[in-house]
């Protein structure tokens, strides 16, 4: 096969930036400031209220599918209120010693649009919610997510500027899209999560499955070569676009070759094909995380620690004896309810252990990766039966210096969520006057 | 109207040049008679034909300098007066044939009426026809001097389009991925085009505004690129739309590997299994297999012989993968990965043509243009065995394919794409009816938008399969609905359907056919989906209908109104909330210079009055007036109801079946009808109209047709 690079040089005569050029960006990265990094924990089909939020321990517990409710049962602070974070509540119990490094925001709410799934909207627009009925020729309220925004921002340097995780097991294909999903690139245009950690660890860290692209490239770079003869004057002239595109994803490949020896500095192990018990798994897609925000793979992730809805069962292993299904449990909470705060404590000890992880690798000036980084709990619905999209449980952590921490932030009546979004994105620097349906920022978060 | 900026062009060279030096066009029309002369020479035509067809000109001359001067001078040349930039005093033969753009537009609103206004003096009926008759003789002669058809340029495959291919290179027992702009999803197999009858229940899902219709048995793990919107008055294939950027072709990269990756490719789902993936029992025979079983899919893949140089590359891919210690199943995972990600795959283009005209397509060309037409994907072995043996280009086979191609399952995907997109029926994904004013629009966290959109889709499926009149989809004497949709026509006086509760299912949902017996309701135009889509939330627009009924039935769009005119208030104010809307919008219009172009599109709008914003029957406005629905079509037809305003379309099916071939045409090429399409759209209309206007005999002559089996790619 023709040598490639004499052969990219070969096509339209433009040439390719070297390798070495971008290596030295990458060397210098450990000099510079660190960079600010995003990350979302997405947890799916709401928590337990009574478990979750403080002082609604007394509530009523919702029976069966409450499906058309989309409201609180008990009554919530419907104003504005800061404190400082005291006792815990049960569900949030695996923070208490990370504590001061986050915040708990309650009352933020979404907008409903009529017309798509409860479930699949509130993942799916969990990190866009347009307003209602803005976007033309969709019935989804679905705008281009927050990560994207921020990593057009902060991602433009990284091999990767964003990776999608989805702790799903499931090997059926019972939903859709909109239930696996939370980062969209656009109305329309999904940003896929990867499942499989081996995957996700292929992706990161395999020159293999690197090498495998590029030689598709020089394969299909030649059949554009002999298109090319092929064609009429105004079909040349149009095809150069093909070349254009083709050229920039070398520069994207490039990148990543120039990180090279960097990346072989980090001791991860290649995950086996073997089962994971379910804890065990969500940590290791975890860890991938982590490695991937810490090593400079990427500055912009977020994490599913499962799909929304999907009721086929599967084992939470050292919770139940049988595989569950969670969003069955979630409709009968009034005799499952105590199955189901395990359940919320479950995805809280790994958003816990992820916290603590990052927080133990240190980076520039006495800080930690977690100083360096927003890390957000959150779900798209306030409870599983209800299926309200208002009161949401939020948690924000890390951001050091950046926010005012170890807070309680209530949220007056109406907050849309777009608001948190909106602070976040100007935090790290995008500079946006407004976001999705937001109606202004929180300020009460800003040191 | 297009005139407008159609005629500026004309007008240029005019005032660029100064008196007394030739005008640059007429050098131009000069130059253009010259080499047609020499032309006709060369190829030994008899030269008196051009003799008489310059005498032809010459009488037609005669003809419309005097029409031109009596009825259109006044706003268009006398005094200086030039509206919309248009001068047809100061032409001579030469100019007017010399821009065929202009000349076509000016035949169109001759044709249709739009000109002159009203208020000014009229041409005899006579007098109008026998101007078009000229004008098009004029017209004729100049296109068919040039024989340039345009031509669509080199584009990506739409991701409708690559799913297809896809599925269809590999026989998958699955989807790729789900798309919602396949808005009708197909429950329990209703579909059997082979039958030439659609059953009298189905059972259809809607795939973007339905519970759940969005998952399906699909690959995981491949993720879609985005939707391709379909073209302003267009095709989501629309070649001039279709472009790439380094984002798609990443996904493009990507797709090819996810495919192949996904845990769902497996035996079971991938069809060509067993032919190309399975290893052969021996070993020692790993490369040559390679070899044998790439030639046949790379020639189905890139629809065209496959070149010794392209195999020799594949097959050398391959042997470094064995080579790699690959193993073979996986080394023919890797080669699919390439195929599907290689331009010679996922572009469309025609190979160039020494001629700088037209020249006819060769026979794979033709292969992919039918099967891309018909099925959205690429042709199957027997189109390209026919294609191999130079035999499909030959009339009868062309048309026996056609019979058999438009009786396979795969016809489904014509059904998938051209109706929806020629009704703009994803408009009503965006429709939100006021809640407070229209509640029983609104059920079980859904809207009636999923059942409504499904009614004009089953119409135009059951008038394809049963290869009905086309004058069934203005005037249907049946139609699908589901109960609960047939409820929300209940004040037609149509009884719902007996002993069944209003359904109100929001996922899988039964329609039932049922004879139209009140032509108030039937056909693709006064249908609860196009009603309530061309409305606003508190009221129906009459010029938006009026719009979508220019556009999509007579394929004539009116321009979009100048940006400076302000829109009217959603809410009448002061002594305004006692007129009709019509006088409303009377008022709105005299303060604007907007009258043309309305006066031809507000009667189509205003007919549809008695429909409210959700397509329910009214009879008054909620002010208490009475709803005016009269009105004349193309200044012909006078009616004063919704049905006289259907019988006026009838009378006038001759420009219906021609807007929906133009239609059709376009999306078969996809570009943009021409003028040098007009004769051939002429032709089609012709042989429908002698076929009892049965719409199978119109598709069958598109694809008949010298556009659609030539080119234009010169070197």
């Amino acid at each position: 096969m023709t040598n490639r690079r004499n052969f990219l040089r070969g096509i339209g005569g433009a040439f390719l930036s070297l390798p070495w050029l971008e290596s030295i960006a990458v060397a210098q990265r450990s000099i510079q400031s660190t960079p600010f990094r995003m990350a979302h924990f997405y947890v799916p089909i709401g928590v337990v209220r009574r478990g979750f939020f403080p002082g609604e321990a007394g509530h009523v517990i919702p029976k069966g599918n409450l499906g058309d409710v989309m409201k609180s049962l008990g009554k919530q602070n419907p104003k504005l209120s800061v404190s400082q974070l005291g006792q815990l509540t049960p569900t949030m119990q695996p923070l208490e010693e990370i504590k001061h490094k986050l915040n708990l925001i309650t009352g933020m709410d979404r907008t409903f649009q009529q017309g798509t799934d409860v479930h699949a909207q509130c993942a799916s627009c969990y990190l866009s919610s347009a307003r209602p009925y803005t976007i033309e020729g969709t019935a989804w309220p679905l705008d281009r997510t927050l990560d994207h925004l921020v990593a057009d921002h902060l991602g433009s340097k990284t091999p990767f500027s964003t990776l999608e995780f989805s702790c799903n097991s499931h090997r059926d294909n019972k939903e859709s899209i909109y239930f696996d999903n939370i980062s969209w690139f656009g109305t329309g245009h999904l940003a896929p999560s990867i499942r499989d950690p081996r995957k996700m660890y292929q992706r990161l860290f395999s020159t293999q499955e690197n090498d495998r692209y590029r030689d598709i490239t020089d394969l299909v770079l030649e059949d554009a070569n002999s298109i090319k003869r092929e064609l009429g004057h105004a079909d040349r002239q149009k095809f150069a676009e093909y070349f254009d595109s083709i050229r920039s994803i070398e520069r994207q490949m490039n990148r990543l070759e120039a990180m090279r020896s960097e990346l072989a500095k980090v001791k991860f192990e290649e995950p086996s094909e073997a089962y994971l018990p379910r804890g065990d798994y969500i940590r290791l897609m975890g860890d991938l995380m982590v490695v991937a925000l810490q090593s400079g793979l990427t500055n912009v992730a977020t994490f599913m620690v499962g799909p929304e809805r999907w009721d086929t069962p599967y084992q939470f292993d050292g919770l139940f004896d049988k595989p569950r299904s969670h969003h069955q449990m979630s409709h009968n909470q009034t005799k499952m309810i105590d199955d189901l705060l395990k359940v919320d404590h479950f995805h809280m000890e790994q958003y816990a252990y992820l916290l603590r992880k990052m927080d133990q690798i240190e980076e520039a000036n006495g800080t930690t990766l977690l100083d360096n980084t927003i890390f957000t709990y959150g779900s798209g619905l306030g409870d599983g039966s209800t299926h309200q999209y208002n009161d949401l449980p939020i948690i924000m952590a890390g951001g050091g210096s950046l926010l005012k921490t170890g807070q309680h932030l209530n949220m007056p009546d109406g907050t849309p969520l777009a608001n948190l979004w909106l602070t976040q994105a100007n935090l790290l620097g995008v500079g946006l006057k407004s976001f999705a349906d937001s109606n202004g920022t929180i300020t009460q978060l800003i040191s | 109207m297009q005139l407008l900026e159609l005629l500026s062009v004309i007008d240029e060279p005019q005032s660029a040049s100064p008196g007394g030096i030739p005008r640059a066009s007429s050098r131009r029309r000069a130059l253009a008679y010259l080499i047609l002369f020499v032309c006709t020479i060369a190829t030994f035509t008899t030269p008196t034909l051009t003799v008489a067809q310059d005498k032809l000109i010459r009488t037609s001359a005669e003809i419309y300098e005097s029409a031109f001067q009596s009825h259109c001078g006044k706003c268009h040349g006398i005094d200086g007066v030039e509206e919309g930039d248009v001068n047809l005093i100061e032409l001579d033969g030469d100019q007017l044939g010399g821009d065929v753009e202009m000349l076509s537009s000016l035949i169109k609103v001759l044709d249709l009426g739009e000109m002159p206004p009203e208020g000014e003096p009229d041409l005899e009926p006579g007098e109008r026809q026998r101007l078009v008759v000229e004008l098009k003789k004029i017209l004729k002669f100049e296109v068919q001097k040039t024989s340039t058809y345009e031509q669509a340029p080199i584009r990506r495959m739409n991701r409708f389009q690559y799913n297809n291919a896809v599925i269809d290179l590999l026989d998958l027992k699955c989807i790729v991925f789900t798309l919602p702009e396949r808005m009708m999803r197909e429950h329990k197999q209703y579909f059997k085009p082979a039958s030439g009858k659609m059953p009298n229940v189905v059972t259809v899902g809607n795939r973007p505004l339905g519970k759940s219709q969005m998952i399906e048995r699909r690959l995981a793990g491949v993720a879609a690129f985005p939707q391709d919107l379909r073209a302003e008055h267009g095709f989501d294939n629309r070649g001039d739309h279709l472009s790439m950027s380094p984002l798609l072709m990443e996904s493009f990269l990507k797709l090819g590997q996810s495919i192949t990756q996904s845990p769902d490719f497996v035996q079971r789902n991938v069809g060509v299994w067993q032919t190309f993936f399975e290893p052969p029992q021996d070993r020692g025979q790993w490369k040559a297999s390679v070899r044998a079983r790439l030639n046949p899919f790379l020639t189905r893949a890139f629809r065209a012989p496959v070149a010794s140089d392209v195999l020799e590359r594949y097959t050398k891919f391959a042997d470094a993968q064995f080579d790699q210690g690959v193993e073979f199943t996986n080394v023919m995972k890797a080669l699919t990965a390439a195929v599907v990600s290689s331009p010679r795959f996922f572009y469309l283009f025609d190979k160039a043509s020494q001629k700088e005209t037209s020249s006819v397509v060769d026979e794979f060309e033709l292969a992919s243009r039918m099967s891309f037409f018909l099925w959205g994907s690429i042709p199957d072995q027997t189109l390209l065995d026919l294609a191999r043996k130079g035999e499909l280009s030959s009339p009868e086979i062309l048309a026996g394919q056609y019979e058999r191609m438009i009786k396979d399952k795969k016809i489904k995907r014509f059904c998938d794409s051209f109706p929806s997109q020629w009704l703009q029926l994803e408009r009503i994904i965006s429709s939100i009816p006021n809640e407070d004013l229209f509640a029983q629009f609104y059920f079980s966290k859904y809207r009636d938008s999923m059942h409504m959109l499904l009614e004009p889709l089953l119409l135009f499926e059951t008038v394809l399969i049963e290869n009905l009149p086309i004058t069934q989809l203005i005037d249907s004497d049946f139609t699908y609905r589901s109960n609960r949709l047939q409820n929300s026509y209940s004040e037609f006086g149509e009884d719902p359907l007996k002993g069944k509760k209003a359904g109100g299912a929001v996922g899988v949902l039964t329609f039932n056919r049922i004879p139209v017996t009140d032509r108030r309701t039937g056909g693709v135009i006064t249908n609860a989906a196009v009603m309530t889509m061309t409305s606003g939330p508190d009221r129906t627009q009459p010029i938006t209908r009026g719009a979508w009924v220019a556009g999509v039935i007579f394929n004539n769009p009116p321009e979009p109104p100048p940006a400076d005119v302000p829109p009217l208030a959603e809410k009448p104010v002061g002594e305004e909330s006692q007129l009709t809307l019509r006088e409303r919008l009377g008022l709105h219009r005299e303060q604007s210079n907007c009258k043309g172009c309305h006066e031809q599109i507000d009667p189509l709008g205003f007919a549809l009055e008695n429909y409210n914003p959700i397509g329910a029957w009214r009879e008054e406005y909620a002010n208490g007036r009475e709803i005016d629905t009269a009105g004349v079509l193309f200044r012909k037809h006078r009616f004063n109801d919704v049905v006289e305003f259907k019988d006026a379309i009838l009378e006038e099916k001759d420009r219906f079946a021609r807007g929906f071939a133009e239609h059709l045409m376009s999306f078969a090429l996809a570009r943009e009808t021409g003028v040098a399409d007009q004769f051939a759209l002429d032709q089609i209309v012709e042989a429908t109209a002698k076929d009892d206007y049965k719409i199978q005999t119109l598709i069958k002559h598109v694809i008949m047709s010298e556009p659609f089996q030539n080119k234009t790619t010169p070197k």
